[in-house]
């Protein structure tokens, strides 16, 4: 007959490879999203810098362009919390599947 | 046997603690608040393409266009669970901020803008609407939650 131990250690593995397979995705996922967004402020920098020099943006324009950057930061900032929250949301479903299938596994 | 039925009621408790903790983060996916954004988006980014001519030309266009970004806010606003996405529309349309709102009250304000600026403010636009599409596309389907 299972014991409680079998259970523990059936959970213990499982969790284990659901861990390793999701986190290993998000990572990847939040890396890529943080790096494109500072490439491509830098190249808006570089792009309203000219603009400025040339005359085809006024100082207010230019100030009011970095102020807007700010204020996207903060709507990428919202973005990228209420994905975490949905990913925290999604393995806490996942480590639902893994406690009930190893339940299953070891006392059905 | 009397320890195996008090294991699986004790499995059945912290799922349902764990299924209810993680459903009441944060709010399901609206397909009715992603169209709402994707059909702002567009609209918005077509009516900003006219800001380098007079603002009296467009201000009905504006009066409107500002009404429906207020409803897309209100609705975020009033949907459980919805702050995140509610906060994305408040900074997007604030009048006193740098993005469409306070471009929109530059534009009256100055009656015509520069051709880099508004094209520049554009593509700000775009993606802070991007955010708010991005995070609602994100959200968990409602029959995906058990």
């Amino acid at each position: 007959m299972p014991t409680f131990n079998d259970f523990v250690t059936t959970v213990k593995n499982d969790l284990l490879d659901f861990t390793k397979e999701n986190l290993e995705e998000y990572k990847d996922e939040i890396l890529k999203d943080g790096n494109a967004f500072v490439e491509k402020t830098k190249e808006d920098l570089q792009r309203w810098t000219e603009g400025l020099a040339s005359g085809a943006l006024s100082q207010t324009d230019f100030e009011f362009l970095l102020k807007g950057k700010k204020d996207l930061a903060k709507m990428e900032a919202l973005k990228q919390l209420g994905l975490s929250k949905i990913r925290i949301t999604k393995i806490t479903n996942g480590i639902i599947d893994v406690v009930v299938g190893s339940a299953i596994k070891t006392f059905l | 046997m009397i320890i195996k039925a008090k294991l699986l009621v004790s499995i059945s408790i912290l799922t349902f603690c764990l299924a209810t903790w993680s459903c009441s983060n944060i709010s399901v996916f609206s397909p009715e608040a992603y169209k709402q954004a994707v059909d702002l988006k567009v609209e918005s980014l077509e009516l900003m393409s006219f800001a380098t001519s007079p603002y009296a030309d467009y201000e009905e266009n504006v009066t409107y266009l500002k009404t429906e970004l207020r409803k897309a806010y209100e609705f975020a606003l009033g949907r459980p669970n919805n702050e995140l996405s509610a906060g994305q529309w408040e900074i997007l349309i604030n009048e006193e901020g740098n993005l469409l709102g306070g471009f929109l009250k530059r534009w009256e304000t100055e009656d015509a803008l520069s051709e880099m600026f508004v094209s520049e403010m554009q593509t700000l636009v775009s993606d802070a609407f991007d955010t708010i599409i991005g995070l609602e596309s994100g959200k968990i389907d409602p029959s995906e939650l058990k």
